[in-house]
């Protein structure tokens, strides 16, 4: 019993960092049609910024988990206005060239700003320990990861379902000519959404800190697994990311614990599965 | 600034290569470094630039060698082995050097050393740990001055030898490295102590996995006696993190990290380092007593501010065995380097050592000890450590699958 729910546990820690992570990947792509190449490294910056916030700035955690996805946010909208907005109506691969030399970009500038050494940053007094549920022993802070994606995650449903801006989204996303000829403002709402997205991006980093070690290049792990939960789930699709995190998780949790030798295969065999049989997704729209 | 000083030291080589015909003899002698330069493991090829700019400036300071200065090159492998080949080309055909050194990945070791013949110049490895290239896959031009797998698990074995576990279970990185590790570790620690037993409940989760939870709670509830774990670098820092928080340490089993003593691991964890550990590494700056590991200590500190890692002392005596064998030839002509070479006895911070002739693999120490927390120095260090001298872990020749002795006489 006590294996079953630590492996429970372990499926949900990793999911629920992934799903906040991959919900970022594709609200800009179901709006802005653009596949952010550069969204990994955004989890990178806010994770380095973190370190920043905690080690040399001296602020709580807290206030770093707070301050820094909307730092990286704001450097994502400066990204957006700049370069990003001149290629929306060309190819797609354009945008995808473009998020590719971000991510390098990145990746070097880190290493000359931090240094390519390992950095960890540790967990807030208050989330130090473990925490027994049915005989299985769990670190605190895992609990806390699993709690801030889902209230991250019903903010965000609540916001696309409940709030104006969240319809105006919606209809951006729909028909972005229609949406621009009822008085939308549209290029806002793509820098906004853009932001937002980093704002999903930096988070996960900044959550993810004080459970992994932070290195340059660590967002490239992450935005392959993104990719695999957005395939996975429906590009473009919110719930899609969640049940799609929620997959891979279990593949990680259950997958590892029990099948350890297939855990490194497990999440292209889904991948490879739904695009075989619902090539758009769990729980995508046909285009 | 790192690029900068790259761009400098190829322009200087560049104006000392244009030099005219006259200076020929003060041309300097020209090092090619291919080692990881970008991305997640950087942090090693940052290490190897260190030693290998100490070593070269301080021999460049008191006279060179042979009277020529020396001057060095870097390419990143970016840890892929077709990378690294391409490098090695450039380095050769291109730039000229007259040696080359390097390499942070078995992999890559393995991939490039079919390929290093066809250069025709001395390739000493600095870091890769692969059984292989001093094995089945070993040739005249490839030499090893690092620790290697089977030497670490020797020492592991003569180590969990004495400790009170008979059920011992692995947690290591899925590739060649981490399964390697387990298979010679078994190898020896069953020769050492018969009665011990090897569990099929194993661990690999796939390197660089992020979230190893999952194969801590599995080892957890397997209860073994006692546990290798083989992760490094940036995985070993993130599974001792996460292990620290399910209270991996506080479990009644004994652990032997492989890797657990590299500098760069002890720095990032800091005091999350559990103590009473016991934990291997390539090199220990603290290892050796002698004035040529103190002074190298003592400047690497002093330049770069902080203790040297092993793959820093590493590059560092890597340099210093080009030099050691220059000078025993008498020329930099490769094909008499590399018979210097063979055989060679070098002066290194790490202690002297000498490059076997049948394998080319260095009889270098290895070093084992227990993490204790220090008010001198500002990561764990080794108390008690062991020093396992070259012969002890060494396995003979006839055990490596490589006879390079055989075939020259042949």
């Amino acid at each position: 019993m006590s294996t079953f729910v630590a492996a429970l546990l372990n499926s949900l820690d990793i999911g629920m960092l992934l799903f906040v992570i991959a919900s970022g990947l594709t609200i800009v792509f179901g709006v802005l049609g653009v596949l952010n190449f550069a969204h990994g490294a955004l989890y990178m910056l806010g994770a380095y910024f973190a370190l920043t916030a905690v080690r040399w700035i001296e602020l709580p955690f807290w206030a770093a988990l707070v301050i820094v996805p909307f730092a990286v946010a704001i450097l994502a909208a400066a990204v957006e206005r700049l370069a990003l907005r001149r290629i929306y109506a060309r190819h797609p691969t354009q945008a995808l060239l473009l998020t590719f030399a971000f991510l390098l970009i990145l990746n070097d500038a880190v290493r000359m700003i931090w240094g390519p050494g390992y950095q960890i940053i540790d967990p807030p007094r208050a989330l130090t320990g473990t925490f027994v549920l049915a005989g299985a022993v769990y670190p605190l802070y895992s609990l806390f990861v699993i709690a801030s994606g889902a209230a991250v995650g019903l903010a965000v449903w609540l916001l696309f379902s409940r709030t104006l801006i969240g319809k105006r989204i919606r209809a951006a996303a729909l028909d972005r000519d229609m949406a621009l000829a009822v008085g939308i403002d549209v290029p806002r709402l793509y820098t906004l959404v853009f932001a937002f997205g980093a704002w999903l991006a930096a988070f996960g980093g900044a959550l993810a800190a004080p459970m992994r070690a932070l290195g340059p290049a660590m967002g490239d792990r992450i935005i392959i697994e993104s990719f695999i939960i957005v395939v996975i789930g429906g590009l473009g699709s919110f719930p899609g990311a969640l049940l799609g995190a929620l997959i891979l998780g279990a593949l990680h949790g259950f997958g590892g614990r029990w099948f350890p030798q297939f855990d490194i295969v497990w999440p292209y065999v889904g991948m490879a599965l739904v695009l075989l049989l619902r090539p758009h997704g769990l729980l995508g729209r046909s285009a | 600034m790192q690029r900068a000083r790259l761009l400098f030291a190829m322009l200087a080589a560049l104006l000392l290569a244009a030099a005219p015909a006259a200076a020929q003899e003060k041309q300097p002698i020209r090092i090619g470094a291919i080692y990881i330069l970008s991305g997640a493991f950087a942090t090693y090829g940052e290490f190897a630039r260190n030693g290998i700019q100490l070593a070269v400036d301080e021999i460049n300071e008191s006279g060179g060698i042979l009277g020529r200065p020396v001057a060095f090159m870097m390419e990143d492998s970016q840890g892929k082995a077709n990378v690294a080949i391409q490098a090695a080309r450039k380095l050769v055909f291109q730039e000229n050097v007259d040696l080359l050194m390097g390499l942070d990945s078995s992999g890559v070791a393995n991939g490039i050393a079919p390929v290093v013949p066809e250069l025709q110049r001395p390739f000493l490895i600095t870091h890769a740990a692969s059984p292989d290239v001093t094995g089945k896959l070993c040739n005249k031009w490839l030499f090893r001055n690092s620790v290697n797998v089977n030497q670490n698990m020797k020492a592991a074995a003569l180590v969990a030898k004495e400790l009170d576990a008979r059920r011992w279970t692995t947690i290591g990185p899925d590739y060649a490295f981490g399964h390697q590790s387990w298979e010679f570790f078994q190898k020896y620690l069953k020769a050492e102590k018969p009665d011990v037993e090897f569990m099929a409940e194993t661990a690999f989760p796939k390197f660089g996995a992020e979230d190893f939870t999952p194969f801590i709670n599995a080892v957890i509830a397997a209860k073994p006696d006692g546990v290798l774990i083989s992760e490094w670098g940036g995985d070993l820092v993130n599974f001792v993190r996460q292990a620290n928080n399910l209270g991996f340490f506080d479990q009644d089993f004994e652990l032997l990290m492989t890797l657990g003593a590299a500098t760069e691991v002890l720095y990032a964890l800091g005091d999350q380092m559990p103590e009473g550990k016991w934990v291997g590494t390539r090199y220990w700056f603290l290892g050796k007593d002698t004035p040529r590991n103190k002074a190298f200590v003592e400047a690497y500190h002093k330049r770069f501010g902080n203790y040297p890692s092993y793959n820093a002392q590493n590059a560092y005596a890597g340099v210093y065995t080009f030099k050691a064998a220059i000078e025993k030839a008498d020329t930099v002509e490769p094909e008499r380097v590399i018979e210097a070479m063979s055989g060679l006895e070098v002066e290194a911070p790490i202690g002297t050592y000498t490059i076997r002739r049948e394998d080319h693999q260095a009889l270098v120490d290895g070093f084992w000890g227990v993490t204790k927390a220090s008010g001198d120095y500002p990561i764990r260090i080794l108390e008690p450590m062991r020093v396992f001298a070259a012969a002890d872990i060494t396995p003979p020749p006839e055990e490596t699958g490589c006879n390079l002795q055989q075939t020259a006489e042949q």
